[in-house]
């Protein structure tokens, strides 16, 4: 998913309500101390503290990454990320409602999961197969936009399915029983476990679903039921009595209460978690860095240090060449570039080397994603102006050159920080730089389609799960140019054995094995410099005084709301 | 300004002590914003390079150093995240600040003047139509729609000149309606009339007869418009409509610098201190001036002052 849908997920994960405010005033005194034990950790309000809403809160439409942080209180997917663990293991697939994470077969174009037995809705009524496929059909239906794409692409017949409320069916996820939901594809694809992650794969009850209106009160599979629900601004969560640990082994659900509050300055999130009084010593950031004021202040003050975790999202922030803009079709100026980037000013434009690791490599530095370190132009932290200079002469540009760099206006990670960074960078190699800014919507749509690409841009990218498929297919597959609009393949690099190389990999069903092949596919894209890979970002986040057993999970950079206990 | 004594405004001014202090910085700020390359010269800086080594990149970009990392090189200290000198960003910013409130200014000025001057020597339907426009501009969202037309002129247009246009645009109803009441009271004046019966057309009665009876409260209102706009520039500019990266101005520092109030308080000092004396010393140049060129005007507004408070006191 792009950087900005992957925000926009991030921040949809984390959820709930600006009602936050009697209950449990007192509760917490004194309970700092005591150790964080699962058998004793049930009670008290929750607080997640987002800047920005959850949108409309719908299975089908929401964007997720391994289930996200708010929808996994309340759905429940076939397999989900690993919850348990804020280690590197946290960016495993884990069975959910199934009994395993698929079972393939031999080419990987069929998964067949069987559900656990006992699970229920918030109504008590038993989860069947049948609610599993209604859910996935749902988010076929125009009337329900958004999610991930790759279900109309991988289920055979998805591309002309319009959905199940015109009481079309999608054959190809079949139910031969109660618990056993089968799945055909139109191409092998190992990364299906991956997929089945999302929210779309949540069951819906048929006979439960308002369409466009399921989202104010959609039904819960999970530990919690939705009792209050603006629009996704502001949620309240409480218990589902259905619900038991006994048929989830992946959270824990210590809070009986949950209370999203999203439409705060991201400054002020930082200060009431730091400051941590009444209800806010109970709190977290839904979708919140801390910034350089609690930066400045971790080295002296051990008390706020110990409540800021770090934690990873496989993204890297890049700058796009597209070849059919001269001068970027020359590989040689698309390399002196390469070498003249100054990483660390473009580090320091977002918030300094805590919040940030430079890049080498297109993949994130992850194992999971297939990582195989490189670095074709070596330029220090700070660039290689003369390497830069002496490329641009064979280039044919002795005397330097000028290009513009497009950027959006907004103060974010592509913004112009970052592109005054770069301009500053490639201006000691001879390389002037005009800055081109549009506003932020402008912007996606201008960079993402290609009859206006611009030339040199900024752009990012962030993973739909931690594996190097969803990372390297859509920037840089042939088949994945779309003219209409939503193009992430900036180069429009379309190579025959690029493409075989993407089938092959898609067809791995062992992930070491898969992770050797995209490796070895980004070491080999990374030397055509169709991109300037610049950093990939680290996620730190700070939480209030009383909450325990918080940290951020490896698979999506958010904190695991199903683990944390404010008791 | 001519400095003879026999200038009873300039030596009204000069009894005004406050705002001879105005115009002391007034004229310290025109001076340090035109000899820019000069100052940054001297430093041996300019407003652009990076300074990775100055800053610490695991705390966020924070100066090292006390006072912003100010020293020998950097008289200021640098700009957090960039390590940018805030000197040489300062003096180039109040180009900007300066230059763009002042351009605002003269189109206010020009435009209010033109249109207030047609309303109250036209006839009576020209003088309906300027004056609803008038009302128009003057109860019109000035910062919604300068914010909205900042975004959709393309980004080769100028900033700076387009700033100045889109200013001086939303901002000339002030003026027109205080020169189409001057016009109106001044053209039922004795000499104005004989000029209009011997025959003169009336751009001329109004060049010759009406014009200079308007100086003292146009430039009056100019001096207290150009504060207005210093702000207004700095605001936009704060919203990221402004001028452009990297071009410095002391809005976009302000901007920049919301972040940092806490682990840098003197990168926010900076620019806010220089934008609060900017325009405290436009706003009292301005108030010295209105008392200068109209002397009646201070007792005027004394008497209405104790009225005032006299009624206060009776109830």
């Amino acid at each position: 998913m792009s950087k900005s849908r992957a925000v926009a997920a991030a921040a949809g994960f984390a959820l709930l309500a600006g009602l936050a405010t009697a209950c449990g005033g007192g509760a917490a005194k004194g309970s700092a101390t005591a150790a964080f034990d699962p058998a004793t950790c049930q009670g008290g309000t929750l607080t997640v503290l987002a800047q920005q809403g959850q949108g409309k809160f719908d299975p089908a439409e929401l964007y997720t990454s391994g289930g996200g942080k708010v929808p996994t209180l309340v759905f429940r997917t076939l397999t989900t990320r690993d919850h348990t663990t804020g280690g590197p293991d946290g960016a495993k697939v884990v069975p959910d409602l199934a009994t395993d994470t698929g079972e393939p077969s031999q080419d990987a174009t069929v998964w067949t999961y069987h559900l656990k037995a006992g699970l229920k809705f918030e109504d008590g009524t038993p989860i069947r197969s049948a609610d599993v496929k209604y859910g996935i059909e749902r988010s076929f239906a125009p009337e329900l936009p958004g999610g991930p794409p790759y279900l109309r692409d991988w289920l055979i017949g998805g591309e002309q399915y319009a959905g199940p409320f015109k009481g079309a069916d999608l054959p190809s996820i079949e139910t031969p029983d109660d618990s056993t939901v089968i799945f055909r594809l139109t191409k092998p694809e190992g990364d299906f476990p991956y997929l089945a992650t999302a929210t779309q794969f949540a069951p819906v009850p048929r006979a439960k679903d308002t369409g466009t209106d399921y989202q104010k009160h959609p039904i819960s599979s999970g530990p919690y039921v939705v009792t209050s629900n603006d629009n996704g601004k502001s949620m309240v969560l409480e218990r589902n009595p259905y619900w038991t640990r006994s048929i989830d082994d992946q959270r824990l659900a210590c809070p009986d209460k949950i209370v999203y509050t999203s439409g705060l300055d991201s400054a002020v999130i930082n200060q009431r978690l730091a400051a941590s009084s009444g209800d806010d010593a109970r709190a977290v950031s839904g979708d919140t860095d801390i910034d350089a004021g609690i930066l400045a202040r971790l080295n002296s003050d051990a008390e706020l240090r110990s409540r800021v975790t770090t934690g990873y999202f496989g993204a890297t922030q890049y700058l796009a060449f597209n070849p059919t803009v001269k001068p970027f079709d020359n590989p040689l100026v698309r390399q002196a570039i390469s070498y003249a980037v100054d990483r660390q000013s473009v580090i320091n434009a977002v918030g300094g080397s805590a919040v940030a690791k430079p890049a080498t490599t297109f993949l994130p530095d992850q194992p999971a994603f297939g990582y195989t370190p490189y670095d074709y132009f070596p330029s220090g932290p700070s660039g290689d102006p003369a390497k830069a200079k002496e490329l641009l002469a064979q280039a044919g540009y002795p005397n330097g050159l000028s290009i513009t760099l497009s950027h959006a206006t907004s103060q974010t990670d592509i913004g112009p920080a970052v592109a005054a960074a770069v301009q500053e960078a490639l201006g000691k190699a001879g390389i002037t730089v005009k800055l081109d800014p549009s506003a932020d919507d402008d912007y996606g749509t201008r960079t993402q389609l290609p009859s206006s690409e611009p030339g040199f841009f900024i752009s990012g990218w962030g993973a739909d799960w931690p594996s190097g498929g969803p990372f390297l297919a859509p920037i840089f597959d042939g088949r994945q140019i779309l003219t209409a609009g939503g193009n992430f393949n900036s180069a429009q690099l379309n190579d025959p054995q690029v493409n075989a190389e993407i089938d092959a990999a898609n067809k791995l069903t062992d992930p070491a094995a898969a992770q050797r092949a995209w490796g070895q596919l980004d070491a080999e894209l990374g030397k055509q410099a169709w991109t300037v890979p610049l950093y990939h970002p680290v996620y730190k986040r700070l939480v209030g005084k009383d909450v325990k057993n918080a940290y951020v999970s490896q698979w999506n950079g958010v904190y695991d709301l199903s683990r944390i206990s404010v008791k | 300004m001519p400095s003879s004594a026999s200038n009873p405004v300039w030596r009204r001014l000069r009894a005004d002590r406050a705002a001879m202090a105005g115009l002391a910085v007034v004229v310290l700020l025109l001076l340090l914003a035109a000899a820019a390359p000069l100052v940054t010269a001297l430093e041996g800086q300019n407003p652009t390079a990076f300074h990775n080594e100055l800053i610490d990149s695991a705390t966020g970009g924070v100066p090292i150093g006390p006072f912003g990392g100010a020293s020998a090189r950097h008289w200021l200290g640098v700009e957090p995240g960039t390590g940018r000198d805030v000197l040489a960003r300062l003096v180039y910013g109040a180009q900007v600040s300066l230059s763009v409130s002042l351009g605002a200014t003269v189109v206010q000025v020009a435009l209010g003047t033109l249109v207030g001057l047609a309303a109250g020597l036209g006839n009576r339907l020209a003088d309906t139509v300027l004056s609803r426009t008038m009302d128009l501009t003057i109860a019109f969202p000035g910062l919604v729609f300068a914010i909205s037309l900042m975004a959709v002129v393309p980004g080769s247009f100028p900033r700076p000149v387009l700033l100045m246009l889109v200013l001086g645009v939303l901002g000339w109803g002030g003026t027109a309606r205080l020169v189409r009441g001057q016009a109106l009271s001044l053209r039922s004046l004795d000499h104005v009339a004989a000029a209009r019966l011997s025959g003169a057309r009336s751009w001329r009665t109004a060049r010759r007869e009406i014009l200079p009876g308007l100086a003292a409260p146009v430039i009056t209102y100019a001096a207290l418009l150009l504060p207005g706009n210093v702000t207004a520039e700095a605001g936009l500019s704060f919203l990221g409509v402004g001028v452009r990266p990297p071009t410095a101005s002391w809005g976009q520092m302000l901007s920049g610098a919301t972040t940092w109030y806490q682990a840098d308080p003197t990168y926010v000092l900076l620019p806010a201190g220089l934008l609060f004396a900017t325009v405290l010393a436009f706003t009292l140049l301005g108030e010295g001036l209105r008392t200068a060129l109209d002397p009646r005007a201070k007792s005027r507004l004394r008497r209405t002052r104790s009225r005032r408070s006299r009624q206060v006191a009776s109830t």
